[in-house]
């Protein structure tokens, strides 16, 4: 049987071993950051030379790269960086706020849409675009007329459907939302911020990313709101709390270790996002993941000027998650020993 | 009806007015047209076995269930479907249910926060609050760091804060050890007495529900099957479920037959004043019944064991396939396959009628 053992336990032949591979792996995890650490401060001709290895005995380290980032095209470098902190942070925070309550609402409200109401809607969707599209009927009279359709519809027939989903249909339509890559809906999206003259902008890319990383948001966070015991939501509900107070002040704080995680993967992933931002941004609302790919241009790689960028992209991911992990490691503490 | 005016009975207390009762989960139908009135300040327990509807019942009541038919009233308020916070009752869970990440005193004093109450009014009666539950040392503590009993008091010092119109308890006491549930129970008697808030309280355990209680409603499948004071159910069973429900040891039953004034089973016959109802079941009490020497008694039997519990000295005879079971004096005793006669007491002997199970004799008093 495997027991988990006590390092200082082991014989120290085993500890060696262990030391070791550890060490190893550790050294295969630090490497790439010690090499993009060491290539910001090396010349092009120690790059293309290289391998260097150590600074000041295989090459002399050189401030270039960063004065070049930091002082010469200082503005050009500082514009991306203000504009990926923004967005990042702004979708990140609506993300979580809107789908955490998404993800409440199934994990506490039962909803029975009928299958039939939603092939209504679908119906009166393809009429519409039908008659924007090939009978060429203003789109504002098409979406009202089909509205008006929909809605007096479900009215008078809903009640004869038999079939209806559950909540679990919901929660899997929202996640299959994140099934197909992001390239397939890139240019409908493209195509809709254009006409609505916000290429370029914040909002685009806040809303883009919001809408995309929500699903994620929903799906963790069910699972969360799911395990915390019913009861206590009942018993604040004869306290007097409306469901908003029970959210924010019961449920929320309950749900915190999950929500750190939550927050962090969708941090990270807003921070890393490069294939909407390259659709939706050129100038004023460029992300830095599009300026370090800039850096390979005509000149060719500039592996100084990408390393720079890559070091001050990593430090803000870093600090967040050291802050966060705090969260995360005492919610598995908690949930562990619940009694 | 029993005294129930407590000390702090009249104003604020709140009659709770159940009517017609109906709620179903899928195709079961789980509460049966309950209807009953709880009196101002009245302590009722909802008694029956799991499964029964009670819990149901309590949760429409609190709210927290939708109602399919039926009403109910707190005073003269009808709040059949009003929302949980505003029908101004409080609710002690069996889990407790306290917020793990609130310390005592924002536990206890959560219900003044939602309402808005200044901080100081707060602290001075979220104080006074858990002294009434001998808790003032712990107010700083998490839930985490307390005992059962202790988390039970902060969830009734939570539920007294704000006098409720009237109390809904979830078998508060289950997840307690013997010890001290029997203590916490005095512990409720003497605050819901002290508070006089109308409460209602759900048990499977009829010592509870015999302890506490004014009067106990007994529920089986939905179904009120007697509401009457904890001596009266005990004395005047309203029927088979209730008289075998009650009582430990269970009641004795002898099946036979109800014919021109005489109950008669297997090498039994006694006179009764019962109405010819024909198949009948016979209810006697262990303690209503004596071991006599053979040929003394109302029937013949042979003794199947005899134990020492302590106080008393219970004694199992066979009648036929029937048992019957007997409380003696803790001086008595018998040799085990011993022939020996059983006397009933005449004036406390039950008939049923088997078929429907209702008490036949005595007849029952239409109130």
């Amino acid at each position: 049987m495997f027991q988990p053992r006590r390092i200082g336990t082991l014989a120290p032949a085993t500890k060696v071993v262990i030391y070791g591979l550890l060490g190893l792996w550790s050294l295969v995890v630090l490497f790439p950051l010690y090499w993009v650490l060491i290539t910001s401060f090396k010349e092009p001709i120690d790059v293309n030379d290289g391998p260097y290895y150590l600074p000041f005995v295989d090459f002399a380290p050189s401030l270039h790269a960063w004065e070049y980032i930091f002082v010469e095209v200082g503005r050009d470098t500082f514009r991306p960086y203000l504009n990926s902190v923004i967005i990042a942070v702004s979708s990140t925070a609506l993300a979580v706020l809107f789908g955490s309550m998404a993800a409440y609402a199934l994990a506490r409200i039962q909803y029975r849409p009928k299958a039939g109401s939603i092939l209504m809607f679908l119906g009166c969707l393809a009429g519409v675009i039908v008659a924007v599209a090939a009978l060429g009927v203003d789109w504002r009279i098409a979406l009202a007329a089909g509205l008006a359709v929909f809605f007096l519809a479900v009215r008078a027939v809903s009640s004869r459907f038999r079939r209806s989903l559950g909540n679990g249909d919901i929660l899997f339509w929202i996640i299959s939302q994140r099934v197909l890559p992001p390239v397939v809906t890139v240019i409908p999206i493209y195509v809709m911020f254009q006409r609505l003259g916000l290429l370029d902008t914040h909002v685009a890319l806040i809303l883009t990313y919001m809408t995309v990383n929500m699903p994620i948001v929903v799906w963790l966070m069910y699972d969360f709101f799911a395990s915390i015991p019913v009861d206590l939501e009942e018993n604040a509900q004869l306290d007097g709390a409306s469901r908003l107070a029970i959210f924010f002040d019961i449920v929320l704080p309950l749900a915190k270790a999950g929500l750190a995680a939550t927050t962090m993967l969708v941090l990270i992933l807003a921070w890393n996002e490069y294939l909407l931002a390259l659709f939706l941004s050129t100038v004023d609302a460029q992300t830095m993941p599009l300026l370090v790919a800039a850096q390979n241009a005509t000149r060719g790689p500039q592996w100084w000027y990408m390393s720079v960028l890559i070091l001050i992209m990593i430090v803000p991911v870093v600090l967040v998650a050291m802050v966060l992990h705090r969260f995360i490691a005492k919610g598995i503490l908690l949930g562990a020993v619940k009694g | 009806m029993t005294e129930i005016a407590g000390n702090g009975a009249g104003s604020r207390a709140m009659r709770v007015t159940i009517d017609g009762l109906r709620k179903s989960f899928g195709t079961t139908l789980v509460v049966r047209d309950l209807t009953l009135t709880v009196e101002p300040g009245e302590f009722l327990v909802l008694l029956g076995p799991s499964g029964c509807g009670k819990t149901t019942a309590l949760r429409m009541v609190a709210g927290l269930e939708s109602v399919d038919a039926g009403s109910i009233r707190i005073g003269t308020r009808d709040v059949t479907h009003v929302l949980p916070k505003y029908r101004d009752v409080a609710m002690v869970f069996q889990s407790y249910a306290l917020y793990p990440h609130k310390t005592v005193a924002e536990n206890i004093g959560y219900p003044l926060k939602v309402r808005n109450i200044a901080r100081q009014e707060r602290d001075r009666l979220v104080t006074e609050a858990a002294r009434q539950v001998h808790l003032d040392e712990l107010l700083d503590r998490y839930p985490r760091q307390l005992s059962g009993g202790q988390r039970q008091r902060v969830a009734l010092a939570r539920a007294i804060i704000r006098r409720p119109a009237a109390f809904l308890m979830d078998e508060p006491l289950s997840n307690l050890d013997a010890k001290l549930r029997g203590y916490m129970r005095a512990e409720l008697k003497h605050m819901q007495h002290e508070l006089g808030v109308t409460t209602i309280y759900v048990t499977h355990d009829q010592i509870e529900a015999m302890t506490l209680a004014h009067r106990v409603a007994i529920l089986e499948q939905g179904v009120l099957q007697q509401l009457d004071t904890p001596r009266n159910i005990y004395n005047a069973p309203a029927n088979l479920f209730v008289a075998g429900f009650i009582g430990s040891p269970p009641m004795n039953f002898v099946n036979g037959r109800v014919a021109s004034g005489r109950f008669e089973a297997n090498g039994l016959a006694l006179p009764v004043a019962a109405p010819d109802v024909g198949e009948a079941v016979l209810g006697v009490r262990a303690e209503d019944a004596t071991v006599v020497p053979t040929g003394q008694g109302d029937v013949d039997c042979r003794v199947y064991a005899a134990e020492l519990t302590g106080d008393h000295t219970l004694v199992t005879v066979t009648v036929g396939d029937d048992t019957l079971t007997v409380k003696m004096d803790k001086s008595y005793d018998v040799p085990i396959d011993s022939g020996v006669g059983v006397k009933f007491d005449p004036a406390h002997v039950f008939v049923f009628d088997a078929a429907t199970g209702v008490r036949v004799w005595p007849a029952l008093q239409v109130n």
